[in-house]
């Protein structure tokens, strides 16, 4: 048990907590981003990534109320509404998948409301995508590499992400220049159809009355 | 709240690497007011990021009052500020070490996706060793290169969501068009079927010529 001076006693850490937090920070990226989760409704986080991507994410409770960690549901979906990781009343969890569909991928917490206190809960979210996600450990381990020279791959593997990036955007770009391009041409063509359109109909509306009226010996 | 976000930051601190590579990049639904936190470990570090909104849903006028942003350090001070922007980058040197607040918030009461990015750099540098340690000057270059390969990343992210936000526009150009165009020609249609019937009904009382 931690024990500071400063704390009051309710709000000491639970060992797992301790080891879960050892354990998160001695990985390749030890930051991540605190959400307020509301006491009522859902706090949505997505993310739109593209087919064949690694997925890592952990995922800790971190607000201590009255000597208890407040408890949390957490559901993962792919966009095609696959369930891919669904945990009921947990303090801390870990997914991992690869990307098959590409899409918005979407991970939803909810509070239980077992919770006594009035305030909200605080969850600690890593959410790794792509390179970010890469085991150096096991790369170090596996080809023996230490220090600069594991620094030097890790730098390669980011130049490597960053030119993938920049083929995605180039090729979303393309796609984005042809729908833009068909949607000029629809529009000229549109348009000129509805200017033959108006004069077919009033053309047919002008003869049948001339028929009408011819026919009740009007004209 | 305070004291416990110090203990736990504290803790982590305890566990701290030589380098820290953050990377965060999530998508947000906001209704009203929104928060993300990110712990920032040393002084010095440079924080740098972007948002970008991405769901607007604009029906007739495009000028949308845009979300305000703020950027809370650990001592309660603003450090940025940013009014009815859809989206915007940021950088700045933190000038302590703790949790730092991102906050949007939402004028409107129609829900806001946001998508965002944050990266916290680190260079390590002589402070944080111990006295009789040297710092290797090969590691600092390549924390600087890593940097600088990071801030290229943090572009890309931006650019990734400014496309993402434009294609939105692009598709729902092309449904509008489609979509209002056929509508026009079935009402015209209707239109003037419903003319040719009324005067039809007009006349077709066979009461005489000077009827009308």
């Amino acid at each position: 048990m931690i024990k500071d001076s400063n704390v009051p006693m309710a709000m000491t850490f639970p060992p797992f907590l301790v080891v879960l937090l050892l354990a998160l920070s001695t990985g390749p990226l030890c930051d991540a981003i605190w959400l307020n989760i509301p006491k009522t409704g859902t706090k949505c986080v997505s993310e739109e990534i593209h087919s064949n991507v690694v997925v890592l994410s952990d995922y800790v409770v971190v607000s201590v109320e009255d000597g208890q960690t407040a408890t949390i549901t957490v559901k993962v979906t792919s966009p095609y509404g696959n369930n891919l990781h669904h945990r009921e009343n947990v303090t801390y969890g870990r997914f991992a998948f690869t990307t098959e569909e590409a899409g918005n991928y979407l991970a939803c917490f909810w509070s239980d409301n077992r919770t006594r206190g009035s305030g909200e809960v605080v969850v600690n979210i890593d959410w790794k995508t792509g390179i970010a996600a890469k085991d150096w450990e096991s790369v170090a381990r596996k080809e023996k590499l230490q220090g600069v020279e594991l620094e030097l791959r890790k730098l390669e593997g980011a130049v490597e992400a960053i030119h993938e990036n920049l083929l995605y955007l180039k090729s979303r770009e393309a796609e984005r220049r042809s729908t833009s391009e068909t949607t000029n041409a629809r529009v000229a063509w549109f348009s000129i159809m509805s200017l033959g359109i108006c004069i077919v109909v009033s053309g047919l509306q002008v003869w049948y009355l001339k028929r009408f009226f011819q026919k009740k010996k009007l004209i | 709240m305070e004291s416990k976000w110090r203990k736990i930051w504290g803790l982590i601190g305890l566990l701290l690497l030589n380098f820290v590579n953050n990377v965060s990049s999530l998508s947000l639904t906001i209704t009203k007011v929104d928060c993300v936190y990110e712990i920032v470990r040393s002084e010095g570090d440079i924080v740098s990021g972007n948002f970008v909104v991405v769901d607007h849903h604009i029906f007739w006028s495009s000028d949308h009052p845009g979300i305000d942003f703020s950027i809370t350090s650990p001592g309660g001070g603003i450090l940025h500020n940013l009014k009815g922007t859809s989206g915007d980058k940021f950088s700045f040197k933190a000038p302590r070490s703790g949790l730092y607040q991102f906050c949007f918030h939402n004028p409107l009461s129609t829900p806001e996706t946001i998508a965002f990015y944050i990266h916290i750099g680190h260079i390590p540098n002589e402070h944080n060793l111990a006295k009789n340690e040297h710092l290797d000057p090969i590691i600092v270059k390549i924390a600087e290169l890593r940097e600088a390969l990071e801030a290229v990343t943090t572009e890309q992210k931006y650019l990734k969501a400014r496309d993402a936000v434009h294609r939105r526009t692009n598709e729902s150009t092309k449904t509008r068009v489609i979509g209002y165009t056929v509508g026009e020609y079935i009402l015209l249609t209707i239109a003037s079927v419903l003319q040719v019937v009324y005067i039809r009904r007009l006349f077709s009382k066979s009461v005489g010529y000077n009827r009308i």
